[in-house]
């Protein structure tokens, strides 16, 4: 295990000066929206609002790698003298790091996100400088105060471009600006989770596969309710899943929450759940970036509820 | 031996620590943390109770294992937010540092 105090002030200076964790500019890695089709934003319509999740696995996987090798050897000590990431992992060092096939496998997941609800006739539009990090890792650590200011940042900037209705992707970003902003900032935006934006005309057939399992991110499923959601989803379209008995409100954690201060203690828990998960012997659907990438390095089949939801409707 | 401070809990009520009296130390929480790690989070309430104060900041970076899954918060017979309590924790333990 990392001193949490070094990596709390690792991050702490990353999104003080690039306002996300990883120390790259975000218009670096967020890249996903130029091959989207271009967004007009109409009186009334929603922001996109991704928090720069999905786009960031790559690179968050990237500096996983390193910090596993460092956890436990005798280097561990020096990432307090460091402050950042050595210099090969930071801005175009970590762009070298990350494969190509991850950037496209997690940018294509937005991509059918929006296909979905432009198919769905819901109202919203995307535009990058509208679009940040939401804080929810300095959150998590326990840095009170940078996650406040950086929140306040955000929840400024908004406002000054008018946002009242915002749509998320992911639970984490979901769970910071339906829960936590209203009551660190006083912000007051109607916050939706994509899948509940999803209507489609006509109930589809079946895709005439076996069913899927369900793995819930914790945030849905306890902390937000919002498990039923993607359910509502699948059900709509004919989609069979299964549940296994650690599911909704009483899910098992994926372990990725433990990835920054110890990959050792997440490889440790995402075995347990990735044993509950096999158990049903089916391929795994869950709607988390986080989630996603961990229960891929358990080598479970996965993929995310968009793909698969994309897939049918494609 | 460790010194108790019979106000720490009130001092906690800055960190957003305010539910830990309610504590009756089931242990239900240790029981269904994923982490199976020496009664925690039970444990560390237990300090909180008795205001051991010097035992948390010794153990102070177990509280960084919490993965914050909820599940003890969603289980605690006595709403007494285990969960959110380490979170607490956590924001004291960052507080004193930056103030060191
Ligand atoms: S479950 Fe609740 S009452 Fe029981 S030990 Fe844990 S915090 Fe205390
Ligand atoms: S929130 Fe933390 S203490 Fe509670 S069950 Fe989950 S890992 Fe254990």
């Amino acid at each position: 295990m990392f001193n949490p105090q070094d990596i709390i002030d690792l991050l702490a200076a990353n999104v003080r000066q690039t306002r996300n964790p990883f120390g790259v500019p975000a218009s670096k890695f967020n890249t996903w929206w130029k091959d989207a089709g271009g967004f007009t934003r109409r009186p009334g319509d929603a922001l996109l609002f991704t928090g720069l999740m999905y786009q960031a696995i790559p690179y968050i996987e990237a500096t996983t790698r390193y910090l596993e090798r460092l956890e436990g050897s005798s280097w561990a000590g020096y990432l307090r003298y460091s402050r950042f990431l050595p210099a090969s992992l930071r801005g175009r060092g970590l762009a070298a790091l990350t494969s190509a096939a991850g950037k496209k496998k997690f940018n294509g997941i937005l991509h059918t996100i929006c296909r979905l609800l432009k198919k769905s006739g819901a109202g919203f539009f995307y535009h990058p400088e509208m679009d940040f990090y939401s804080g929810i890792l300095l959150y998590d650590l326990g840095d009170q105060d940078g996650f406040i200011k950086h929140a306040q940042f955000v929840d400024k900037t908004l406002k000054l471009h008018g946002v009242s209705k915002i749509i998320t992707v992911d639970p984490h970003t979901t769970y910071a600006l339906k829960e936590l902003y209203p009551k660190y900032t006083g912000a007051t935006f109607e916050v939706q989770p994509y899948f509940s934006q999803l209507q489609f005309q006509a109930p589809a057939a079946g895709n005439g596969k076996p069913p899927v399992v369900l793995h819930d991110p914790c945030l849905y499923g306890r902390y937000l309710q919002l498990s039923e959601g993607p359910r509502r989803v699948l059900k709509n379209l004919n989609l069979e899943y299964v549940d296994v008995r650690n599911c909704g409100e009483f899910t098992s954690c994926c372990g990725g929450p433990a990835e920054s201060v110890s990959p050792a203690l997440n490889r440790e828990i995402l075995a347990r759940r990735a044993g509950e998960l096999k158990a049903a012997a089916a391929p795994v659907v869950t709607f988390c970036p986080i989630c996603l990438a961990n229960l891929l390095k358990a080598g479970l089949p996965v993929e995310d509820l968009a793909s698969l939801v994309g897939r049918h409707m494609a | 031996m460790a010194l108790v401070n019979p106000d720490f809990a009130a001092e906690l009520k800055a960190y957003g620590v305010d539910t830990p009296l309610e504590c009756f130390n089931c242990g239900t929480c240790a029981a269904i943390c994923p982490l199976l790690f020496e009664h925690f989070p039970r444990k560390m309430i237990r300090y909180v109770q008795v205001g051991a104060k010097e035992k948390i900041l010794q153990q102070a970076e177990d509280l960084w294992r919490c993965l914050h899954c909820g599940l003890c918060t969603q289980t605690c017979p006595r709403q007494a937010n285990p969960g959110e309590l380490i979170l607490g924790l956590r924001r004291y333990v960052v507080a004193q540092a930056r103030r060191a």
